[in-house]
């Protein structure tokens, strides 16, 4: 797997664009710019993906992560958004220990996983040149046997159907276990996102706690509890 | 006359930089000019610590679990990398990677959602989104 030419400028262009976005995440005073950064760290990943013949993964990324998740992380940021973030009132790091210790940690970490790779990838380098040499080659012979796209630009690649079809065959179990997954995250945060008020009108209150909280806010004693059909 | 005395020495320069780097930096600059798997990885690995930092240092409970997702991203990177470079040399299943992918983003989906469910019933409780003033739990 090597890149060349424009590839290769594509690459620089959207590692350092993502990298930068992920930093500037991390830096943000606001969080909504936070949140603008994280999606254009996002979306250079995705290119990235592509760059690495992985479109429906790039796909997959832009439409759930930037489409779904951003979405709802703007959402709530709107909901509970202080705002004192903004104004400087009230610092957005933690204690000058903290941050130096970790940082410290980091870097020594990122030192560590960049000197791995840079070790382990010349054994790679050694063992596969061949294959990754042959591999080329056959690649640009099999790019040209392909359909060509309406436009004529392009040309139709089988990789999607190729993730497809091994999705189904040698993953359908995590697969249909991760939609159980999705439903037990559905319920789980409307129950979470309840108000005391929309809990005990299902009458799912400890009776020692309501009347505590009745003391509170006396409108909550005038909740009939709905009992459940 | 200056821009001549820049055409006269730079080759010198050159050779002079040549010299003392021992050829490293034209070996870095043609390695840069073919990316390879060794750069993704590189790529993920930064952006795996940006989001470590992220966690460890800002206040925000929403920033860290942006840092969180930034996280899961950069392990997506390393996953459709080795992926590609499996594609290239191993008999394996090469897509493998791609696959897992796509339950890394279920599981991201999953654990914001419930997150942020979290996050609003603090809110409405606690009135407040900083973590160092989030210590019930705290002996």
């Amino acid at each position: 797997m090597i890149l060349t030419g424009w590839e290769a400028v594509f690459f620089w262009v959207f590692s350092i664009a993502a990298i930068f976005a992920g930093l500037l995440t991390v830096m943000a005073r606001n969080t909504i710019h936070s949140a603008l950064f994280l999606i254009s760290s996002l979306v250079s990943v995705a290119a990235l993906f592509i760059l690495l013949h992985a479109e429906f993964i790039a796909g997959v990324q832009i439409l759930v992560y930037v489409g779904g998740v951003m979405v709802l992380f703007l959402f709530v940021i709107m909901l509970v958004n202080v705002g004192s973030e903004e104004r400087g009132s009230e610092e957005i790091f933690n204690r000058p220990r903290q941050v130096t210790t970790s940082v410290i940690f980091c870097a020594l970490l990122v030192a560590a996983l960049i000197s791995a790779v840079n070790e382990g990838y010349q054994g790679f380098e050694k063992r596969d040149a061949n294959r990754i040499q042959i591999a080329t080659e056959q690649r640009l012979i099999r790019d040209k046997s392909l359909d060509k796209s309406a436009t004529g630009s392009s040309r139709i690649t089988n990789d999607t159907g190729r993730v497809a079809s091994s999705l189904y065959r040698f993953a359908s179990l995590p697969f249909e276990i991760a939609s159980v997954l999705l439903l037990v995250a559905i319920i789980g945060s409307v129950m979470l996102a309840r108000t005391l008020k929309q809990e005990a009108a299902v009458d799912d209150v400890d009776s020692d706690t309501l009347q505590k909280e009745v003391a509170h806010d006396p409108e909550l004693g005038e909740v009939q509890p709905k009992p459940l059909a | 006359m200056q821009f001549f005395m820049i055409n006269f020495f730079t080759p010198a320069f050159g050779l002079i930089l040549q010299e003392v780097t021992s050829g490293r930096f034209a070996v870095a600059w043609d390695k840069a000019q073919h990316p390879d798997l060794s750069k993704f990885l590189t790529i993920g690995a930064l952006l795996f610590i940006i989001g470590v930092a992220g966690v460890l240092t800002r206040r925000n409970i929403i920033v860290i679990f942006m840092s969180i997702e930034l996280i899961l991203n950069a392990a997506n990177l390393n996953f459709i990398a080795m992926s590609r470079y499996l594609q290239d040399t191993g008999n394996v299943n090469a897509v493998a990677g791609q696959i897992f992918t796509v339950f890394v983003i279920v599981v991201a989906a999953a654990e914001a959602a419930i997150g942020l469910g979290i996050v609003i019933a603090l809110y409405r409780n606690k009135e407040t989104i900083w973590v160092d003033e989030i210590d019930i739990l705290k002996w």
